[in-house]
């Protein structure tokens, strides 16, 4: 007998009682494959749990006499046991004779062996594992080992035993703290907002941090994918579900001036050719959210700067006809150096707005002038230093908004000729997206229109001034009411692309925080809000009516009121528990928070025949200083969280380009690219030689980057060759010649030397809007001819 | 599904992506269980088939068995879902019965301009449905 098996029997019989024996394969040997009927009845009287299947598998082995050792292993495994082991009461080698009947008690009796032995081996634990290793993973907690209050009710008690063991003591641990804690910054939102200096936080980055790995990407930290292996899940959550994303990084220009004078401006840098500009009808009105690709001016189609996103403030009273309109424009952080320097010069705005830098606080302590940056006055979050902790009473806060910003930098510039004034608004605004079907259910069940203020309870002193203006104002009322109507019918279609794309809807919600539910639950859709009635057509016809569109958040003072004014968590889970009755609804009346909020509709997929539609949700736009108060009650509901990655993924899906990576012409690309082959190359060096794939033998040409300037040369010149042979054909002939899959044809060009990678870029640029055009127009097949300016003119036909 | 057009965009043509109402509507009375079944012409009908058995028989260890479950087909589907409801049917060796309703849904169309001067237009065409309820009898 081998010493393995030795050792392996003894472990299996270690909690048996001494009349127990093995049957397996052990003992299999010494010819013991008799089978006690009582044993087996007995087994089967214990387990209520076995599945039926096992029974006749158990009456067939009491016919057969060659007992199969693993199907008695595995149906007593599932007894109790959590090692396998079989066994058969009695003494081994008798065989017996199956009874006829049995009584229970001295049955009972006769087992109470075998009874007691399990009930031992129960309570003990014999696999390895400590009791959090037992958890789900998306229930560990890192601090679980040494602090037991982040477990289970349930499992405390063990865990804590666990703990006490000698072998999971530490060493005494001396009184003054210990290395790290003593390093650790007395205040803890001081070290963040110095840690924010370099790479801006969301403000659901400690969130993100917790769960997320984190990648510091265009001057943002931002999570890149979640800890949990998600893929899977994240892409059901598209399709069925949720997912939620914060997508605050995305920075956003505003323009302030008269509507022609920003049309004039803006409208040299994109082109029709490439989709509707700024000035189309329904994107002029604030009816619905347009995107657009931005080139350097008048350099259409060389020079692309990047696509971007844009929405038109409403004009409140339409027949107005006011003078002063708002525009944002939304765009990737990668983008936005470019893009703003062209739009201001497009603008001409070259002077520098002076951000009044009055800093009476400053005054109050003097030794902040070693620190670098003096905030000035407008910003949220100031820095102090430790030992004036005493002095002043104001408590440090976050740094959030503006406070993101370097303070001696201008970000808003007006241009005397044209009256119109850019802003750069990064990091005032959040921007959530939710992706799925399920975002209506959960935007209806988290976010409740603002209750009316109504005069009665003037009296008292609230800081929310400018709803109770509003409210006085019936005009006003009643278009919340609109609104909120609106919101309602929401809840009742399935999935965001039912509705025009791009549709936009503002709203007063109250404190999402209020009605936050006791446990994190996922939310259905309700059946009963699925009304098939005249105001669901009309909402899915024709959209949002364009007055419902408005929204207060486009008014940048009550922005800042809204943030200045929003009640603490401390604050408000001390009221919470200051409530009568614990767990009810805590009700503030006219000192609740009323945010203005913005929703904009995302449409999925439109190209293609095949789920159409998909990946199509919404965008919540909040003031500043409201991101985490939003973000944990749409989790709370059920919404999983996505990163980059899965934004990849979701575009990817959407066949939608992703900035930056799917447009290598523009400047942003052009560096993304760069970054990739360095990183691949990096990981190419990294494995030793003879484990590299080798590319040459492959055949790879460019096996860390797309050489789209090549291509776009060679296809040239491919070109002019076939344009030296007989015809120089107008272009009229070559409409014809085009297919699907062919490779485009003339250009003409008049400077040949002058191919460059410049023209290489403007070749490959037109096939960006042609991308671009695919997500607009699924169908469309025809060429695009490019009439640039004159030196360099090509007539060009990219097609994909 | 594209009209030709000029160069340079004179004339004002316009595309139609066409947009239907995603999922049509599920019918009001909304089950908890999934026992609704779309039926569409682009998946295997023997996987459609096999979902549909699947449902009424019980399903892996966590389903319990529908007792009824619903067939929607909307446009060309309506064949496959009545094609899939009577096999079912005489699968079931006379234990399962089927009783079939029609409806109009409206489908939605965009048609989204191509020039900046145009509002987007919305164009509604009907089409039929069929609501197929397949319901467990007990044999007398």
């Amino acid at each position: 007998m081998s010493n393995a098996k030795e050792r392996k029997h003894a472990k299996k019989m270690r909690n048996q009682p001494t009349n127990v024996t093995l049957s397996s394969g052990f003992m299999a040997d010494r010819g013991t494959k008799h089978y006690n009927g009582g044993g087996k009845s007995f087994q089967a009287q214990k387990q209520e749990l076995l599945p039926g299947t096992s029974r006749p598998r158990h009456s067939k082995m009491i016919h057969h006499s060659p007992v199969d050792p693993d199907v008695n292993e595995q149906s007593s495994s599932k007894i109790m046991f959590k090692k396998k082991g079989g066994w058969k009461a009695g003494p081994e080698g008798t065989s017996q004779e199956i009874p006829k009947y049995i009584t229970a008690s001295t049955f009972a009796q006769a087992r109470a062996a075998e009874i007691s032995a399990m009930l031992k081996a129960v309570t003990q634990k014999s696999s390895n594992s400590l009791v959090f290793q037992t958890l789900p993973r998306h229930m560990r907690r890192r601090a679980m080992s040494h602090n037991v209050k982040r477990l289970p009710r349930r499992l405390q008690e063990i865990a804590q035993k666990e703990a006490e063991k000698a072998v999971h003591q530490k060493k005494e641990h001396s009184k003054n703290k210990c290395h790290r804690a003593r390093r650790c910054h007395k205040n803890r939102v001081l070290e963040f907002n110095r840690r924010q200096k370099k790479n801006i936080w969301l403000e659901t980055h400690i969130w993100h941090a917790k769960r997320f790995h984190m990648v510091k990407k265009w001057g943002y930290c931002l999570g890149e994918r979640p800890t949990v292996k998600s893929h899977r899940a994240c892409y059901r959550a598209m399709t069925n579900r949720c997912l939620l994303q914060d997508l605050s990084y995305y920075c956003c220009l505003e323009l302030k001036g008269k509507e022609e004078e920003i049309l004039k401006a803006l409208s040299p840098m994109c082109s029709i050719d490439t989709g509707l500009t700024f000035a189309a009808v329904h994107y002029l009105s604030g009816k619905r959210q347009g995107s657009v690709i931005l080139y350097r001016a008048n350099k259409y189609p060389r020079e692309m700067l990047g696509p971007v996103t844009f929405i038109w403030k409403p004009e409140w009273t339409p027949g107005h006809a006011s003078e002063s309109r708002q525009l944002w424009i939304w765009l990737h952080p990668t983008l936005k150096q470019d893009i703003l320097e062209e739009i201001k010069a497009a603008c001409q705005c070259m002077e520098p707005i002076k951000s009044t830098v009055c800093t009476p606080e400053s005054l109050l302590t003097p030794s902040q002038e070693k620190s670098q940056t003096e905030l000035p006055d407008e910003r949220i979050g100031k820095k102090r230093k430790r030992k004036d902790d005493g002095e002043n009473a104001k408590p440090v806060k976050k740094v959030i908004g503006d406070g993101t910003r370097d303070p001696h930098q201008p970000y808003s510039w007006v241009s005397p000729a044209t009256g119109v004034i850019i802003s750069d608004l990064t990091m005032e605004m959040n921007r959530l997206r939710l992706i799925g079907p399920l975002s209506h259910s959960i935007l209806t069940e988290a976010l409740k229109a603002a209750s009316v203020h109504t005069e009665g309870e003037d009296t008292e002193k609230t800081p929310h001034h400018w709803w109770i203006e509003t409210c006085k104002n019936p005009d006003s009322v009643s278009l919340h009411h609109k609104q909120e109507a609106i919101f309602e019918l929401l809840g009742g279609i399935t999935s965001p692309a039912e509705i025009p794309a791009g549709t936009i809807l503002g709203l007063t919600v109250g404190d999402p925080r209020i009605n936050l539910p006791q446990k994190r639950s996922r939310v259905l859709p309700n059946p009963e809000k699925c009304q098939d009635n005249e105001k669901v057509r009309q909402l899915l016809l024709e959209g949002v009516p364009v007055d419902c569109a408005h929204s207060f958040i486009w008014n940048q003072a009550i922005c800042k009121n809204v943030t200045e004014n929003k009640i603490s968590d401390q604050d408000l889970n001390r009221k919470r528990s200051e409530l009568l009755v614990p767990g009810s609804q805590l009700v503030l009346g006219p000192r609740e928070s009323k945010i203005p909020i913005l929703l904009i509709q995302q449409p999925g997929r439109v190209t293609g025949d095949d789920r159409r539609g998909w990946g199509s949700g919404w965008d919540v736009l909040l003031p500043k200083g409201w991101g985490m108060a939003f973000w944990i009650p749409f989790i709370y509901r059920g919404a999983r969280v996505g990163g980059l990655k899965e934004a990849v993924v979701h575009s990817q899906y959407k066949r939608s380009p992703d900035v930056p990576g799917d447009f290598p012409d523009c400047p942003a690309g052009v560096l993304f690219a760069e970054e990739q082959a360095n990183g691949l190359l990096e990981k190419y060096k990294r494995r030793p030689p003879a484990k590299r794939p080798n590319y040459v033998k492959l055949g790879t040409l460019a096996p860390f980057c797309y050489p789209w300037e090549q291509l776009t040369q060679e296809w040239e010149s491919r070109v002019q060759a076939q344009e030296k042979s007989p015809v120089a054909s107008s272009p009229h002939g070559e409409e014809s010649n085009l297919k699907r899959e062919k490779v485009p044809c003339t250009p003409t060009p008049e400077k040949s030397d002058q191919l460059s990678d410049e023209l290489g870029m403007s070749l490959s640029s037109p096939s960006e809007p042609r991308e671009v055009m695919d997500t607009e127009r699924p169908a469309q097949m025809g060429t695009e001819w490019v009439t640039g300016p004159a030196a360099t003119s090509s007539l060009l036909c990219v097609l994909r | 599904m594209a009209e030709n057009r000029e160069p340079r965009g004179a004339v004002e043509a316009e595309l139609d992506p066409v947009e239907y109402t995603l999922r049509k509507r599920l019918p009001h009375r909304l089950p908890r269980r999934p026992n609704d079944i779309y039926v569409n012409m682009k998946t295997d009908f023997k996987a459609q088939l096999a979902r549909c058995q699947k449902l009424l028989d019980g399903g892996a260890r966590g389903q319990n068995s529908c007792n009824e479950i619903y067939i929607h087909g909307l446009g060309l589907a309506i064949n496959r879902a009545i094609n899939i409801a009577l096999q079912l049917q005489a699968g079931s060796f006379g234990s399962l019965q089927v009783a079939a309703n029609t409806s109009t849904v409206e489908l939605v169309d965009e048609l989204e301009p191509e020039t900046d001067t145009r509002e987007p237009l919305t164009r509604i065409r009907n089409n039929s449905a069929i609501h197929i309820r397949v319901f467990r009898v007990t044999p007398k």
